[in-house]
């Protein structure tokens, strides 16, 4: 029998659903870091809402990365629904401490489907996600790096505009 | 445009046959390959539908989508069917519990004899 469909697609299906999932991971974290912006904008930390309005783009251009990868490979990319954001912190450091949690999550997730895709023989995507182990050990250190600042300035006094003022070192 | 396909495929059994490769059969549902074609064939046993593979993985995800264990709750679906509108709202099936499992067995079962799965049991979707 020829393979039309291996003709068709280049990856394993169960890539293709994993990856899906993925692409919902990153909208999720994507919307999440807006709703960090968001929170950051109402409590004078001007610096930090920048930060994370960076932070939304770039999750959003994770999201995209995978999107057109499916479609390069003949798979089918799902537009993600997203849903169950938190808005409230209660203070500047449990918002970076919630990122760094959300990032150390995204990396085991994407660790997860090298993983999987490494048992399949799903060569093209475990390639494929190369980029995406290394960008994560970036963004789990910017985060570390933030909360390390934020452990040596301390929240006493004028401690928490430092803090703000400091994320800029952290904008590209 | 559909429905003149099937209708010579209904006439033209020689030819379905000639060119068409069952990949898997299901206890109600035929999954079949067209080389010349270069596309493939749902048999729904009322009507068979002719899909490219992109509708055969939008068929995948709608399927392995519905969420089986409902049909056991009578709150969360009273009467145990599911609506399935296919190839761009082209066709609309109402199936039963079994009719559900055994698709959901047909696309499994299909997407790993086309070659492009390598397990039996499908990831979450
Ligand atoms: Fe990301």
């Amino acid at each position: 029998m020829k393979d039309i469909a291996r003709q068709a697609m280049s990856i394993k299906v169960e890539s293709m659903d994993l990856l899906n999932s993925q692409i919902k991971m990153e909208a999720h974290a994507s919307a999440t870091y807006l709703a960090m912006a968001s929170w950051c904008e109402q409590n004078g930390f001007f610096t930090s809402a920048k930060f994370f309005f960076k932070q939304a783009e770039e999750e959003r251009e994770h999201m995209m990365k995978i999107f057109n990868f499916l479609i390069d490979a003949g798979g089918s990319p799902y537009s993600p629904e997203v849903t169950n954001i938190n808005h409230d912190y209660s203070s500047i450091v449990d918002v970076f401490e919630h990122t760094l949690d959300h990032e150390i999550a995204v990396t085991k997730s994407i660790h997860n489907i090298v993983m999987k895709a490494r048992e399949l023989g799903d060569l093209t995507t475990e390639r494929f996600l190369d980029w995406f182990v290394m960008e994560q050990v970036e963004e789990e250190n910017t985060i570390r790096d933030i909360l390390d600042m934020i452990a040596v300035t301390g929240t006493e006094g004028v401690g928490l505009q430092v803090i703000d003022d400091h994320v800029g070192n952290w904008i590209n | 445009m559909l429905h003149i396909e099937v209708f010579v495929f209904n006439l033209n059994k020689d030819y379905f046959c000639s060119s068409m490769k069952v990949v898997y059969q299901s206890t109600y549902y035929t999954l079949y390959q067209s080389e010349s074609q270069r596309c493939f064939y749902v048999d729904f046993v009322q009507k068979t539908v002719q899909m490219s593979f992109c509708q055969l993985l939008a068929l995948r995800h709608k399927v392995l989508s519905i969420p089986i264990e409902d049909h056991f709750d009578s709150d969360l679906n009273k009467h145990g069917f599911e609506l399935l509108q296919l190839c761009n709202k082209e066709h609309l099936f109402i199936l039963n519990t079994l009719e559900v499992l055994d698709l959901k067995s047909l696309v499994e079962q299909g997407f790993v004899l086309l070659g492009v799965s390598a397990k039996s049991e499908a990831l979450s979707v």
